[in-house]
């Protein structure tokens, strides 16, 4: 009788179900993620100043850098809108950074997955692209009011079309098994036969840009093994991704410009 | 009805911790199910109406929380519900092991039945069976480990919530 009910309960009413019940778990886990930065921050207080300066000095040389860096873009962004007028090409669309903690990990053998702490009230579109430091995280499956969840490049469901570093010509990625105590794994299919790397000659593997969710040129992984598939047409290869993946406390979500 | 909230509160309760505790040991790729707890207990203890609207509503909070089709938890433990509730009649319920052990089996079955479902989106079906197992045999570990916990706090809140008459359960 329970089920016969269920089946034909509307869409709607099983929509507003679920995120009724995420949002009552929401709070917890917000306050949970509070109270481990509170932890942090009074970790951090017991450094002592001798640490502190020292960790201002890297800073400053790092901001240095940094400063060179945003020069040398803003140089090149220059160059690139005046090519762009000069050929009349539609303006390449750019992205807003809304960095955000994370809440919470959910990495089972079925799905990748992490929460953070922003949501629809940051203007968090569904799709978009998560990064951090080391490249791709992946990308926001959910928003819910002030959190949302990502999908990682992990998960078995996740596909990217992604380029080998140096080789324009577009592969496929997907997320693989993720075994215990090792790092994260995909897979990748269509390789093109001329296209080498082991273990020990590993080749970067980067978005591609095509399908327009991923800017092009982040890091995905690094390609450690490709051998020939079974139909002799294309290679398939394995994928390591970045520990740190796993470990990630604060992530940033590219938000399209054209998005609220 | 108050029996039913009582329950729901530990159920929400054990899902905020044990996600807690998947987000902290994340980094190691090992992650817990105790699916088993969710059911067990209602089922063996409560009358047919309350546990099971227990045990659905705490499947209905784990389908939140997954990338499922909303339902399937929920679908998965009315179906164990049923099932321990018909056998409790020739258990020894007052038995803590019996219990444990009733938990411990539900959990192996929900857990199988869900990577049956799952199986198919991954890549390597038999590449993944490894890692299965591996997160099998530790939520089972966890599962032993504080199930006799969890009942007793389940008996507890639904005393202070004057919510059953232990002498006809």
């Amino acid at each position: 009788m329970a089920f016969a009910v269920w089946l034909v309960l509307p869409v709607a009413v099983k929509s507003v179900a679920r995120v009724s019940f995420f949002e009552m778990t929401a709070p917890i886990r917000v306050a949970a993620s509070y109270v481990g930065d509170l932890q942090r921050f009074w970790a951090l207080r017991l450094h002592s100043k001798d640490e502190l300066i020292e960790a201002g000095r890297d800073m400053a040389r790092i901001n240095a850098q940094y400063s060179v860096s945003m020069q040398q873009n803003g140089e090149l962004q220059a160059e690139v809108e005046r090519l762009q007028a000069l050929l009349k090409m539609p303006p390449i669309e750019g992205f807003r950074f809304e960095h955000a903690r994370v809440v919470e990990r959910d990495f089972s053998s079925w799905w990748q997955r992490m929460i953070i702490r922003k949501g629809s009230d940051y203007g968090i579109p569904l799709g978009a692209p998560v990064v951090y430091s080391g490249g791709v995280v992946g990308r926001v499956s959910e928003v819910h009011a002030y959190t949302s969840v990502v999908q990682l490049t992990s998960d078995p469901g996740l596909r990217i079309a992604c380029v080998v570093d140096g080789d324009p010509r577009p592969i496929s990625y997907q997320g693989a098994e993720n075994q215990v105590f090792g790092a994260a794994k995909g897979v990748i299919e269509f390789v093109p036969l001329d296209i080498y790397a082991s273990a020990t000659m590993p080749k970067r593997l980067a978005t591609s840009g095509l399908g327009g969710v991923y800017p092009p040129g982040l890091t995905i992984g690094r390609i450690t093994h490709v051998e020939p598939s079974a139909d002799g047409l294309f290679k398939t290869g394995e994928v390591e991704l970045d520990p740190r993946l796993s470990e990630l406390t604060e992530v940033t979500v590219l938000v399209p410009e054209g998005e609220k | 009805m108050r029996a039913t909230a009582a329950l729901f509160l530990t159920l929400y309760l054990l899902q905020a911790m044990v996600a807690q505790v998947n987000s902290a040991i994340a980094p190691i790729h090992v992650w817990l199910f105790v699916g088993g707890l969710f059911v067990a207990y209602p089922a063996l203890v409560m009358p047919f109406g309350q546990g099971f609207a227990a045990s659905v509503l705490g499947g209905l909070l784990c389908d939140a929380l997954a990338p499922v089709a909303f339902g399937t938890h929920a679908a998965l433990f009315a179906c164990a519900h049923a099932v321990v509730y018909n056998a409790r009649e020739r258990l020894q319920r007052d038995e803590t092991v019996v219990t444990v052990s009733a938990a411990l089996l539900v959990n192996l079955a929900l857990f199988l039945a869900l990577s049956t479902i799952r199986i198919q989106q991954a890549h390597g079906s038999a590449g993944a069976w490894p890692r299965m197992l591996s997160d099998l045999i530790w939520s089972e570990a966890v599962v032993a480990l504080i199930a006799p916990w969890f009942f007793a706090l389940q008996r507890r809140t639904l005393e202070m919530a004057r919510a059953v008459d232990w002498r006809t359960t």
